[in-house]
């Protein structure tokens, strides 16, 4: 047991903590450095035996997956250590996430950042389900960029195996807005079609600048899906009023797509449809949206260094290490994902004339006009 | 304009790593059989070593006369509690990956740790607690210690985390019985596929076979695949020579029969009378230190409370001298990760 | 602790207003309470946009004539300058004939040194005040001086004199050392007073900025909405018109108006694209002109991870024998398909245990046992040397 205790001695003095930079139920974040490199890393401490039934599942999860994934669009579990009462997880540590970038209204998206932005998504998506791994929780704001403009999937604390026929998982998993209806309507039985689902709404995200189907409750949310793509029948998606929290939530049309997305190509539409299909076993796969001729159509995707940065990620890069402003994140941030930095000061940013001849962002009405 | 999509596999001629060598399990918690021997034979001498120590310092000459378990009593026991989860998992009705797991946990942990300082008895329902965590199966602490006897949450929960260090957090296991159910899927595929009664009853057989491959040291040896056509080919060598020619893998062939003979030596119960002689041999030679109350954890506990009271007046004095030099907020606490064990 | 400075500056800044006239270099109004008295008391403390609400309890009583929220529902406690409290009714009554006693401490005070409560502590309240005060003049900035140290030396002399005052410890002593700061730095306070002034200027300039853009947003919104309103109205009365004047067959007019209608639709998403083309020419301008090498987009490739996932070895079938998944895969109920589980998924990863590592030798020999391999950094170098 010493051995063991002297390994993670050793394996602790590599890294080195610099700054707390969140804080969240079960963990502490901090921002810190290896120490043989100075490369930037973030250190997530988990608190061992605050629960009743022990080492929080979510730590778990994370830890079990994090270990045996390693590709470019995934988080990298750099080390484990571990002392008498702490779980410390050393990640590479990202400036941002795809959400801060979405809502920093200074940056303008090319289509062509778009998809580089999803291409490297679903590559990481894809990875996760070549090992039959469900991530569970894809959002914005777990999709994190490195300052090479690398974006990496992060936050596996929802993350399961596939099951094995006949066991049950739990719906009450992904974010609202991100849910698919299989799970609103309660089924216990499913597969990696669940994230597409919540990818396709990222990238109608990316589009809009907005997120696409915002409920507000759970039966909100399936009215708001429903409104948007107009009420399933039994043809579309056979079986669906079976499901355990099946309810009738209003008759709506279905709209085209290109009423929303006016700018968008037909590939990019096709696409985009593909992932939000009802039926979940009709729904793409992510290696088959990997082959969707939108990914080769004119414009290539922008190289991932080019790729719009926030104001803090450029002020970051330019900056030398030591002076990144980290300021202390209360509550937020922590519990999803790893060490970000502080979102950009909104003061002293000067209106460009790009802000102002912007379109403007209208809230969503999917009502018949 | 468009590109046409390439139809093969993309990737550069740089070699491909499969996905079975880049898991913790290939890199980790893969050794030879004279590894194997080697290491629980270093661990048992280091623990008598230090067990007898504790005696000595306690009372000197009362070591002298106590039977220290050696490395194969060591092992006979921790088989024994692996037939003992079973059992418990059978109670429970966990499928099958949960037990598979929690055995592999159990395992592991005694490459780490040796019996006198952990008895089996409480790692093994804190290896099984943890196996229905990291497979997905939660079940809460309450409804797993209502259901064994004599068992409190805190006899699971404390050595929760010591098992996890112990395992170096590395959760996931590729488990035997999934590959056999894939080669027996694959095998309906061949000509010569056997029909639905006999291939009901090779699955069963060869079943049984990889649970007796699980009291064994096999799957710290082989991987996954190869224990899984061993046990096909104890249920029907025929149509597991036919398999695996029909994916080339010649070279298995060889670790398959290795595979058998071992199943077949070691896979038998331990007899109760060995059994119970060792753990009466345990009670006696076990780690005082290890047994809360006693008065070599006494003595461990108060030994280490001042290393850390000596810790903490270190830090003051650090603050103290940083206070009067002039920067008692400091700037950055760079280097200040040794003391920071729990802040 | 330094970090602080400049924005607790701004936010200890306070302002009296005076019923009836204009006061410049203020923000917005303060929310005005119904009084009876001729004089809004308001002052006391302010944050920078200077919206403060009053401290209000339903405990709240007059010390003096005792009445509270119950008898009285608009009452109002105002502070004094020795800082006790006392009802708006209260103070009229005492002091509007000019100086009196204080009833609780007997010190002279005026009708106008009375203000509204801030904070529910009137210790808080005093020590704010004194802050306040204090700041107009301590207000120097980390970048006036050589060194950390001497910032925190300042900083020290600060609060010193704060507690001093607080507490009235050495008063005449402290207000000395108040005046020779005063003295010395007369050039600084300026300077820095200014600084201030042009900070406020700026964040009240970004503001109204801001605002304005908001607003010609929403009437752009506005604009565009009555355009369509109104085109839409126009087309219909030109169809009904059509319909009541001309003899031509009243479906083909419907058909003419509706395509043009359309048309009329398309061209304005068309200058819509046209927008928003334009304005992503002139980010791809932007973005090529900023950074100094150019890295062309490279053409997409679907996959660029070099695992292999044994695929030519494991060919999965539509359907096999497999009692497991039997009922799985009949049901009856619908709800796998609906869920969307697929048997497949589960099959398919047990085809690829079942080749997975099917060629690996095992470990031979006593090859000394390495330490857990957990960092991936340690992994490739054990990889390297193997």
């Amino acid at each position: 047991m010493d051995a063991v205790e002297k390994a993670n001695a050793e394996r602790q003095r590599r890294w080195v903590k610099d700054q707390k930079v969140g804080e969240g139920t079960y963990a502490v974040v901090y921002r810190g450095r290896e120490l043989a490199t100075g490369r930037k890393i973030a250190i997530k401490k988990i608190k061992v035996g605050q629960f009743k039934d022990g080492l929080d599942m979510s730590a778990v999860r994370e830890v079990k997956y994090l270990r045996e994934l390693q590709h470019p669009n995934i988080i990298e579990l750099l080390d484990v250590f571990s002392s008498k009462t702490n779980l410390n997880l050393v990640l590479e540590f990202l400036d941002t996430d795809l959400e801060m970038i979405i809502k920093d209204r200074s940056l303008v998206f090319l289509p062509a950042d778009i998809k580089s932005w999803m291409a490297m998504t679903f590559r990481g998506l894809e990875f996760c389900h070549r090992n039959f791994i469900l991530h569970r929780d894809l959002k914005p704001n777990n999709l994190l960029i490195a300052s090479d403009g690398q974006l990496k999937i992060a936050d596996f604390g929802l993350a399961r195996d596939a099951a094995d026929p006949g066991y049950k998982m739990t719906c009450q998993v992904i974010t609202r807005w991100y849910r698919p209806p299989e799970l609103l309507f309660g089924c216990r039985y499913y597969s990696t079609a669940v994230d597409i689902w919540s990818v396709g709404c990222i990238f109608a995200e990316l589009m809009l600048r907005i997120p696409y189907l915002p409920g507000e409750s759970d039966m909100d949310q399936l009215k708001t899906i429903f409104r948007a793509l107009g009420t399933p029948t039994d043809e579309e998606w056979p079986g669906h009023t079976k499901l355990p929290d099946y309810v009738s939530v209003g008759q709506f049309p279905r709209t085209p797509l290109r009423d929303l997305f006016t700018a968008a190509s037909g590939d990019t539409l096709n696409l985009l449809s593909k992932c939000i299909i009802f039926e979940p076993r009709k729904r793409i796969s992510a290696r088959d949206a990997l082959y969707h001729p939108y990914f080769f159509a004119l414009p290539y995707p922008t190289h991932p260094s080019k790729l719009p940065k926030t104001a803090a990620q450029t002020a970051a890069a330019s900056r030398p290490p030591d002076e990144v402003d980290g300021n202390v994140d209360p509550g937020g941030g922590a519990p999803a994902g790893v060490g970000k930095a502080a979102p950009p000061k909104k003061l002293k940013r000067k209106l460009s004339g790009h802000d102002l001849s912007r379109n403007i962002a209208r809230k969503l009405d999917f009502t018949a006009s | 304009m468009q590109q046409q999509p390439p139809t093969s596999p993309d990737v550069s001629s740089a070699a491909k790593s499969p996905l079975f060598q880049s898991s913790t399990q290939y890199r980790n918690w893969r050794f030879s059989v004279e590894q194997l021997k080697a290491t629980r034979a270093a661990l048992n001498q280091a623990s008598v070593a230090a067990i007898r120590n504790t005696f000595e310092s306690d009372s000197p000459g009362s070591s002298s006369d106590v039977h220290f378990l050696d490395a194969n009593e060591e092992h006979l026991l921790v088989k024994l509690y692996i037939i003992k989860i079973s059992q418990l998992c059978g109670h429970f009705r966990f499928p099958e990956e949960v037990e598979a797991t929690g055995i592999t946990y159990l395992k592991r942990f005694y490459l780490k740790n040796t019996v006198m300082d952990w008895h089996p008895k409480n790692v093994m329902l804190t290896a099984l607690y943890l196996a229905t965590k990291t497979t997905n199966h939660p079940i809460s602490l309450e409804s797993y210690t209502a259901n064994i006897p004599r068992t409190n949450a805190s006899d699971v929960l404390d050595l929760e985390f010591l098992v996890a260090q112990s395992l170096a957090f590395e959760f996931a296991v590729w488990h035997a019985h999934r590959a056999l159910w894939g080669i027996w899927l694959d095998i309906q595929d061949l000509p010569q596929a056997p029909p639905h009664e006999e291939l009901q009853r090779i699955h069963d057989t060869a079943m049984q076979h990889i649970r007796t491959s699980r009291l064994t040291d096999v799957e710290l040896i082989y991987p996954p695949s190869q224990i899984a056509l061993a046990c096909l080919s104890l249920a029907h060598p025929e149509i597991a020579a036919f398999w695996a020619r029909s994916k080339n893998a010649d070279t298995a062939l060889e670790a398959i029969e290795s595979i058998k003979r071992t199943i077949t030596r070691d896979g038998d119960t331990p007899s109760v009378d060995v059994v119970r002689e060792i753990d009466r041999h345990l009670k006696i030679c076990k780690n005082p230190e290890k047994v809360v109350g006693s008065k070599a954890y006494l003595a461990k506990r108060a030994r280490e409370e001042k290393e850390a009271e000596l810790k903490r007046k270190k830090k003051a004095e650090n603050v103290r001298k940083a206070t009067e030099q002039g920067n008692p907020f400091g700037e950055v606490l760079v280097g200040q990760a040794n003391l920071d064990d729990d802040d | 602790m330094s970090t602080n400075r400049t924005n607790a500056a701004s936010w200890l800044r306070g302002t009296t207003i005076r019923k009836g006239t204009t006061t410049p270099a203020t923000r917005s109004h303060t929310p005005q309470t119904q009084t009876s008295s001729s004089i809004v008391f308001s002052g006391g403390v302010k944050d920078g946009s200077g919206r403060t609400s009053e401290y209000f309890s339903m405990d709240d009583q007059c010390p003096v004539c005792k009445s509270d929220r119950y008898l009285n529902p608009k009452l109002r406690l105002l502070v004094s300058s020795c800082y006790h409290k006392m009802c708006e009714s209260c103070i009229d009554r005492l002091y509007t004939l000019g100086p009196a006693p204080c009833p609780v401490c007997g010190k002279t005070l005026k009708k106008m040194t009375f203000i509204p409560q801030t904070f529910e502590d009137l210790v808080v309240e005093k020590e704010v005040a004194i802050r306040r005060k204090l700041a107009k003049e301590f207000n120097k900035r980390r970048e006036d001086f050589p060194d950390l140290r001497s910032y925190d030396d300042y900083l020290q002399e600060v609060e010193d004199i704060t507690f001093n005052l607080i507490n009235e410890i050495d008063i005449p002593e402290t207000q000395a050392r108040i005046a020779a700061y005063r003295k010395e730095n007369a050039a600084f306070i300026e300077l820095n007073q200014q600084r201030e002034e042009a900070y406020v200027q700026a964040l009240k300039e970004q503001e109204e900025a801001e605002r304005r853009e908001r607003q010609l947003r929403a009437e752009e919104i506005r604009r565009a909405e009555e355009e369509e309103r109104d085109a839409r109205e126009g087309e219909r009365r030109a169809l009904i018109d059509n319909l009541e004047n001309s003899d031509a067959d009243a479906a083909r007019l419907v058909a003419q108006a509706r395509a043009e209608a359309l048309k009329r639709a398309a061209a304005r998403t068309a200058a819509a694209h046209q927008a928003v083309f334009a304005q992503q020419q002139e980010t791809m301008r932007l973005r090529a002109a900023q950074s100094a090498v150019v890295v062309p987009d490279q053409p997409h490739v679907p996959l660029l991870d070099g695992y292999y996932a044994y695929e030519d070895l494991c060919g999965l079938r539509s359907s096999y024998f497999d009692p497991a998944s039997d009922a799985v895969r009949r049901d009856k109920e619908g709800i796998m398909r609906a869920g969307g589980y697929r048997v497949e998924e589960a099959w398919e990863r047990a085809l690829r245990y079942a080749v997975a590592g099917l060629d690996i030798t095992p470990p031979l020999g006593e090859v000394s046992m390495p330490l857990p391999i957990t960092s991936r950094v340690d992994a490739d170098v054990a990889m390297a040397s193997v």
